[in-house]
C-alpha cells in the first residue's frame, strides 16, 4: 500500500510544473497545504478541463511512475470528471468537474501558493465539500469553517503594514 | 468577528449567514454560495490546534497528515474513472460500506 510523503508532493508539484499542468490541490490535501491540522490518505487535484491539459497531465503522471494503459491515458486526455489513481508510486484523485466550483478559472484567480503548490481557496475547499454533501463531508465541515476563519485573520494581520 | 470558546463549547454561526444558497448553473451542476458575512467562534482546542498546526514546517504538516489506511472495497483497485461526479457519488453509494461516509445525508 503506497504511502504518500511529502518529497512526492514536490515530485507532483514539479512535474507537473516541468509540463506545464494547470491544476490546484482541493480537498483535504489542499487544506493541510494551507495549514489545516487533519488527515487524508490521497491528494485530490483540480484540473483545467482542456484535451491539452489532460494530455499535460498524462505525461507528468507517466513521469512520476503512474502505470497508466491507454484506456487510462484517453480517459484522462478527454477529462472524464474523475479519475481515481492507485496504480502509481501514491494515491491521487483527478477531478475535472469537482462539485461546488463552477470553472476552473475563477478557483484559480482565488488560488493561494503554499511554497509553489497550487492550492484552491479555504471557500473553494469548503463549498466543494458542501455540494458534495456526503457524511464524511458534513462532519469535517465545523471544523473546516472553524480553520477558514482562523486561516483569513492570519492572513490579514500578515498583508496589514 | 473572532471569540475563542471554552472546552465543549460547541462551533456556533453567529447569525443567520447573508447571501447563503444553493446557486443552480446552467450545466446543471450546483454551486452552494460562501457566507461571507458568517461569524464562526472557534472553540478553544481547535484554535490551539490551528496555532500548533502554523508553527510547523510544510514538510512536517504533510507527513503527518497523509496517512494511509486501507479503505474495503475502494482500494481494491488500482484505477477507476467516471464520467460524472453523479456517476462517482451513486458508485459510492452502491458498492462502499455505509461506515466509510462516502453516502449523501
Amino acid at each position: 500500500m503506497a504511502g504518500f510523503e511529502y518529497r512526492q508532493a514536490e515530485e507532483i508539484r514539479n512535474a507537473f510544473a516541468r509540463h506545464g499542468v494547470r491544476y490546484l490541490f482541493l480537498g483535504k490535501s489542499g487544506a493541510l497545504l494551507l495549514g489545516y491540522p487533519d488527515t487524508t490518505q490521497d491528494a485530490d487535484l483540480y484540473l483545467d478541463r482542456t484535451p491539452a491539459n489532460g494530455h499535460a497531465a498524462v505525461q507528468a503522471l507517466i513521469e512520476l511512475g503512474f502505470a497508466l494503459n491507454d484506456k487510462q491515458v484517453a480517459d484522462i486526455e478527454r477529462c472524464k470528471d474523475f479519475v481515481q489513481l492507485k496504480n502509481g508510486p501514491f494515491d491521487v484523485d483527478l477531478v475535472f468537474a469537482p462539485d461546488g466550483i463552477e470553472r476552473f478559472d475563477d478557483a484559480w484567480r482565488r488560488h493561494v501558493d503554499v511554497e509553489g503548490f497550487p492550492v484552491c481557496h479555504p471557500d473553494d475547499i469548503i463549498n466543494s465539500k458542501r455540494a458534495a454533501n456526503r457524511q464524511k463531508d458534513r462532519e469535517s465541515l465545523p471544523r473546516l469553517e472553524a480553520f477558514r476563519e482562523y486561516w483569513l485573520k492570519q492572513r490579514a494581520a500578515e498583508e496589514s503594514p | 468577528l473572532y471569540n475563542v470558546l471554552g472546552e465543549g463549547d460547541r462551533l456556533q454561526h453567529a447569525g443567520e449567514p447573508q447571501g447563503c444558497g444553493i446557486t443552480q448553473f446552467e450545466n446543471g451542476g450546483k454551486r452552494i454560495m460562501p457566507e461571507p458575512a458568517t461569524e464562526v467562534e472557534i472553540p478553544r482546542e481547535w484554535q490551539e490546534e490551528f496555532e500548533a498546526a502554523a508553527r510547523r514546517p510544510l514538510a512536517v504538516r504533510w507527513n503527518y497528515g497523509l496517512v494511509k489506511t486501507y479503505k474495503p472495497v475502494l482500494d481494491d483497485a488500482p484505477y477507476r474513472s467516471f464520467e460524472s461526479m453523479e456517476e462517482y457519488r451513486q458508485w459510492c453509494e452502491a458498492n462502499l460500506p455505509e461506515w466509510l461516509g462516502y453516502g449523501r445525508v
